[in-house]
């Protein structure tokens, strides 16, 4: 019989991450956009992948499922939490990572891991979407520009306005009056405003657990470069961040099917 | 908007005042006498006898948060969320080297906030001295018997610590520099008792925050340029309502600023960065031990809100109201300060007996005065005056 | 319905509530006879409570961690205000409207929970009316400062009793004098003379108390340890509304007896012992059934409280009844930890006390209403991650149901026991 192969399946509020591995490594991923189904989106982003290996969705297959809507997926043969995957996946990538920060969509996690690569300890907050991607989502409307742009113009700023980490709906507000103020605040400084609202939320957990060098950052929020300049600036040291920061978790869910098949035989 | 006479003059005096705030902790003033060799000790809550410290020779300069509403992250971090924003303001400030100058910090029981602070500072700080002072809830004879005795193990440790001896005559000469810092800030009080107050409440609170961040002496001499300037200036100020401040601790004149700006002329306060901290001297007995009678003072001060029975506050704030011909109270509570927010119904309920309007603000700490505090504060002044009506 | 009668209703709720429990007897076999003592003892309460008026007994309403043992030895009958309010609450799924209440009153939201709704309570008639309001500086400034609203709210006389900070001899000396003033004053304000030989005898059963508490967190280490997840509420209760009485030493060695036995046998609280956990802070208590539900499912144990259920120290003297009374003051785990300053010894304590017990992770529950409290997660989470055992913090709100659900709480468990596994 062939020998399975292990996927990883990280079902997020937004997009859906699956990633297939083989004996050497990364076989094939796709990230889509989640829809209102998660069994469905899950369902597709497996397919998604598997397309570039001519492979077919079928039993041959071993899925862990990991994210907020990991347990609605009823074909995936187990599920893990966010934080225990993204270790598991940043160790695969950049065994030297310490300390990570995963942006999602809803909410924010940062993971730490011992010298052993296992997650050791971590912290999250989903109270509020304040420091989360919905938030910057939100800003970047309010902006009137795209979150690229938004990074671009993050670079231009003198200044910084204030803006609160403390509540969504009260930035939000905040932001408006920046807007319409008479002369309005600069663009740039209110998005560097921003930036550091999301980036203050997230060092208060960094800094409760402990910062250990080196630190990465995950989630599509990696990509955003004017955000991840601001982080920098905070720890005063560069971030490190993986190759499709996104597909991270999945990547991590990937390798845990790949040990528990190897545990199986 | 608080309205100025015509004939006022712009008071220059008050630039000293606002160098040592603008630049506090690391003052010239501070830097220079450390630079000299002399040690700074930081103290947390006003149940601190500062005269002590002051006697050893040592500057005692207080423990305030940023001056303004900034992002708490270290705060948060170290302290936690549901912790007063005043406590978080200091803790961070403290924790990126704000205060590393200092040689000492003093705590008191005070409140859960204050608490806190001290175990906080002492573990993710540290200095080479820090002492917690117990300080009862009563100001009943036995509670004063423990208040001295925490007052006078407090000066033996500083002794031990420093090596010399703190004596009597050092005690007298100290209470007599804050005794004269207390008789000068009256007289800037008494002239906000007046129907045209020659100085605002923001300008006020500008100086009494120079007050705890720099040597009483020095201080002292500054104040007394300035009363004699605002004599000589004939200024006065007219708002819609006079108004009171109460409630939490709160160093920020921006607020203040923000308040008047609305037209509400702010006489009087009792705050513990004001009106509580300056309001009560030493009275020096024959025959008792300096130490005692400062003890005495410390805890028989107008009170905070920590101490029972709340009556004691209750009443010393409607005697302020009247003296200062309050037509309205402004409350400002940071939110998770317990103690005060506790006493906040009792109180609106025994204002509202003497005829005095109370209006409930929760802020943080630091904070300048949102929009929305300004639609409150104009809300409430209209209500004052159609009651005038 | 006059106001009268609806101010017995709740207390009759918790009456009924544990009469129930008594004949369902829901506990494990093991367990049966310790906890059928305990809920006669909570019936019992309760009871006395409700006939006070007809029974021309005095009642004292008082807040947490103050001295109960005093008004048994006055024969005034106690009411704890706290307790009392949310176990009616919980009873009868009126947590809101209490909160309610209090906000009524004008408590702003980032007071305490248990102390608006106390507040309120008083305020919609929903307890008797007390003879006298007792509080005290124990355990922050709720506590401290809750007492001058009930007193109005009830038009009834009170007593501040002024705790000291620190266990120096002034303080203690001091403190004693404050409960010496408080019995003058409740001599003559209620008539009943304190009864100095009685005080004695219950200081004696306190002294038993202690050592029964710890012998029975001793038992708590063994592995796999014995003791239900959720059974720390019961532990609690005995110097919350027990200290010195008979029933309560009945209680406590019947449990010993029964933790002994299971232990002897090899036999732990859950089916297959897979974590061992130190809770630090109380859980939601309107959660106990949930908590304990997921404590069998994952094999996770809480086997010790260091801030709430483990007694360092003992010793009291009955020849010296009023300053045994001032010293078990400083000695109950809670006030020891969390009021006064929190040492570096304290910190070094706990770390200790993570291996006696063979700790793999801690879970802080972080009642968003108790400042004092949840500035200490960070120092504990520092010293305990120093030796490697992670700890969870869950904020959560004591009584609040609307605050947490289920599923979150489910979910943040669940996560760290995989952190506890993947170790």
């Amino acid at each position: 019989m062939e020998v399975k192969k292990a996927v990883g399946l990280d079902v997020g509020s937004q997009t859906t991450k699956a990633v297939v591995l083989d004996g050497t490594g990364i076989l094939a991923s796709a990230v889509i956009t989640s829809g209102d189904d998660a069994e469905a989106s899950a369902k597709a982003a497996i397919e998604q992948a598997l397309q570039q290996t001519g492979l077919q969705f079928d039993s041959n297959l071993y899925i862990t499922a990991t994210g907020i809507g990991a347990k609605s997926v009823s074909f995936s043969h187990q599920q893990k939490g966010l934080t225990t995957c993204l270790a598991r996946g940043l160790h695969h990538l950049l065994p030297s990572v310490q300390l990570a920060i995963d942006i999602g969509a809803e909410s924010s996690t940062v993971v730490k891991l011992n010298e052993r690569g296992k997650l050791s300890d971590y912290a999250n907050h989903d109270k509020c979407a304040a420091g989360t991607g919905i938030f910057l989502q939100q800003m970047a409307k309010l902006m009137l520009m795209s979150l690229e742009e938004m990074s671009a113009h993050s670079f231009k700023a003198k200044n910084r306005a204030d803006v609160t980490n403390t509540c969504a709906v009260f930035a939000e507000s905040e932001v408006i009056s920046h807007v319409h103020r008479v002369p309005p605040t600069p663009k740039e400084d209110i998005i560097a405003g921003i930036f550091y609202s999301v980036v203050s939320r997230i060092m208060t957990m960094c800094k409760r657990i402990g910062i250990k060098k080196d630190v990465a950052i995950t989630g599509g929020v990696a990509l955003n470069k004017g955000l991840v300049h601001v982080f920098e600036q905070e720890f005063g040291f560069a971030l490190l961040v993986p190759e499709s920061p996104q597909a991270v978790a999945a990547l991590g869910a990937a390798i845990v099917s790949k040990e528990t098949l190897e545990k199986g035989t | 908007m608080v309205v100025a006479q015509k004939s006022n003059v712009t008071l220059k005096s008050l630039d000293l005042f606002r160098e040592v705030n603008k630049t506090f902790p690391k003052t010239t003033q501070i830097l220079d006498l450390k630079q000299q060799g002399k040690k700074v000790f930081g103290w947390f809550c006003t149940y601190v006898p500062e005269e002590v410290i002051h006697a050893a020779r040592i500057l005692p300069i207080r423990i305030t948060g940023y001056s303004e509403e900034v992002e708490l992250d270290d705060g948060n971090a170290y302290f936690y969320i549901n912790n007063c924003s005043f406590s978080r303001s200091c803790l961070q400030l403290g924790l990126r080297g704000g205060y590393e100058f200092l040689d000492g910090v003093v705590g008191g029981s005070t409140c859960d906030g204050a608490r806190r602070l001290f175990d906080l500072w002492r573990h993710y700080i540290g200095t080479p001295f820090h002492q917690v002072i117990t300080v009862p809830r009563k100001s009943t004879e036995p509670a004063h018997e423990l208040y001295y005795q925490q007052v006078v193990e407090f000066q033996q440790r500083l002794e031990e610590f420093l090596g010399i001896k703190i004596t009597d005559e050092a005690l007298v000469k100290s209470i007599g520099v804050y005794n004269e810092s207390r008789a000068l800030l009256k007289k800037l009080y008494d002239f906000r008792k007046l129907d045209a107050p020659p100085v605002t409440g923001a300008e006020t609170m500008e100086v009494l925050d120079a007050s705890f961040r720099m040597p009483k002496e020095l201080f002292n001499n500054y104040l007394k340029e300035l009363l004699a300037e605002i004599e000589k200036s004939g200024n006065g100020y007219k708002g819609r309502a006079r108004l009171m401040l109460v409630g939490s601790v709160m160093a920020n004149p921006e607020f203040v600023r923000c308040i008047e700006g609305q037209g509400g002329l702010v006489v009087a306060d009792e705050l513990c960065t004001s009106t509580r901290y300056w309001s009560d001297p030493v009275l020096l007995k024959k025959g008792e031990p300096p130490l005692l009678s400062l003890s005495r003072r410390y805890l028989n001060n107008f009170p905070c809100a920590r101490m029972v029975p709340s009556d004691d506050r209750f009443n010393r704030i409607i005697a302020l109201a009247r003296d200062f011909n309050v037509d309205g109270v402004v409350s400002q509570i940071i939110r998770y300060c317990v103690s005060y927010a506790h006493d906040l119904p009792l109180l609106r309920e025994k204002l509202g007996q003497v005829g005095v309007p109370v209006l409930a603000l929760d802020v943080e700490y630091g904070t300048p005065g949102s929009g929305q505090i300004q639609t409150r504060v104009q809300a409430f002044l209209e209500m004052l005056e159609a009651k005038r009506k | 319905m006059t106001v009268a009668e609806s101010r017995t209703d709740k207390i009759n709720a918790i009456v009924r509530a544990s009469r129930l429990i008594l004949r369902m007897n829901p506990a494990r076999p093991e367990l049966q006879k310790s906890d059928a003592i305990y809920y006669k003892m909570l019936a019992t309460y309760f009871t006395r409570l409700l006939e006070a008026p007809q029974k021309g007994g005095f009642v004292a309403a008082h807040t947490v961690f103050f001295p109960t043992e005093i008004l048994y030895a006055m024969d005034i009958v106690p009411m704890h205000t706290e307790l009392t309010t949310w176990m009616a609450a919980m009873f009868l799924g009126e947590q809101a409207e209490l909160l309610a209440g209090g906000a009524e009153l004008g408590l702003a939201p980032e007071i305490c929970s248990p102390h608006r709704g106390l507040a309120g309570a008083f305020l919609l008639k929903a307890l008797p009316r007390p003879d006298v309001m007792l509080w005290s500086s124990l355990i922050c400034d709720n506590s401290a400062k809750s007492g001058e609203l009930v007193m109005k709210l009830n038009d009834c006389p009170g007593f501040f009793l002024d705790r000291p900070f620190q266990r120096t001899k002034p303080e203690v000396d001091y403190f004693v004098g404050e409960l010496g003033r408080m019995i003058d004053f409740l001599e003559q304000l209620s008539g009943k003379k304190m009864n100095w030989d009685r005080l004695s005898e219950m200081v004696a059963r306190m002294d038993e108390h202690i050592k029964l508490l710890q012998e029975i967190s001793e038992l708590r280490k063994a592995v796999p340890s014995p003791f239900p997840y959720q059974g720390y509420l019961k532990l609690l209760s005995v110097d919350y509304m027990f200290p010195g009485q008979p029933e309560a030493t009945e209680y406590l060695e019947t449990l010993r007896d029964e933790l002994a036995a299971m232990v002897k046998a090899g036999k732990g609280a859950v089916g297959k012992e897979r974590f061992r956990i130190m809770t630090l802070f109380i859980p939601p208590m309107y959660m106990s059934g949930f908590l304990e539900k997921i404590s069998q499912e994952y094999g996770a144990v809480s086997v010790v409280e260091p801030l709430f259920t483990l007694w360092m120290e003992g010793g009291l003297d009955p020849s010296k009844p009023l300053e045994s009374v001032a010293k078990k003051s400083f000695l109950i785990p809670e006030s020891r930890t969390m009021y006064g300053p929190l040492s570096k010894q304290m910190l070094d304590e706990v770390v200790q006390i993570a291996r006696d017990y063979k700790v793999d992770g801690a879970v802080y529950w972080a009642f968003i209403g108790c400042r004092h409290t949840c500035a200490t997660i960070k120092l504990f989470k520092d010293v305990l991650n120093e030796i490697d055992i992670p700890m969870l913090t869950v904020d959560c709100d004591l009584v609040d149901p609307t605050i947490n659900s289920k599923e979150e709480i489910r979910e943040k468990l669940e996560r760290f026991f995989e952190l506890l596994e993947e170790r």
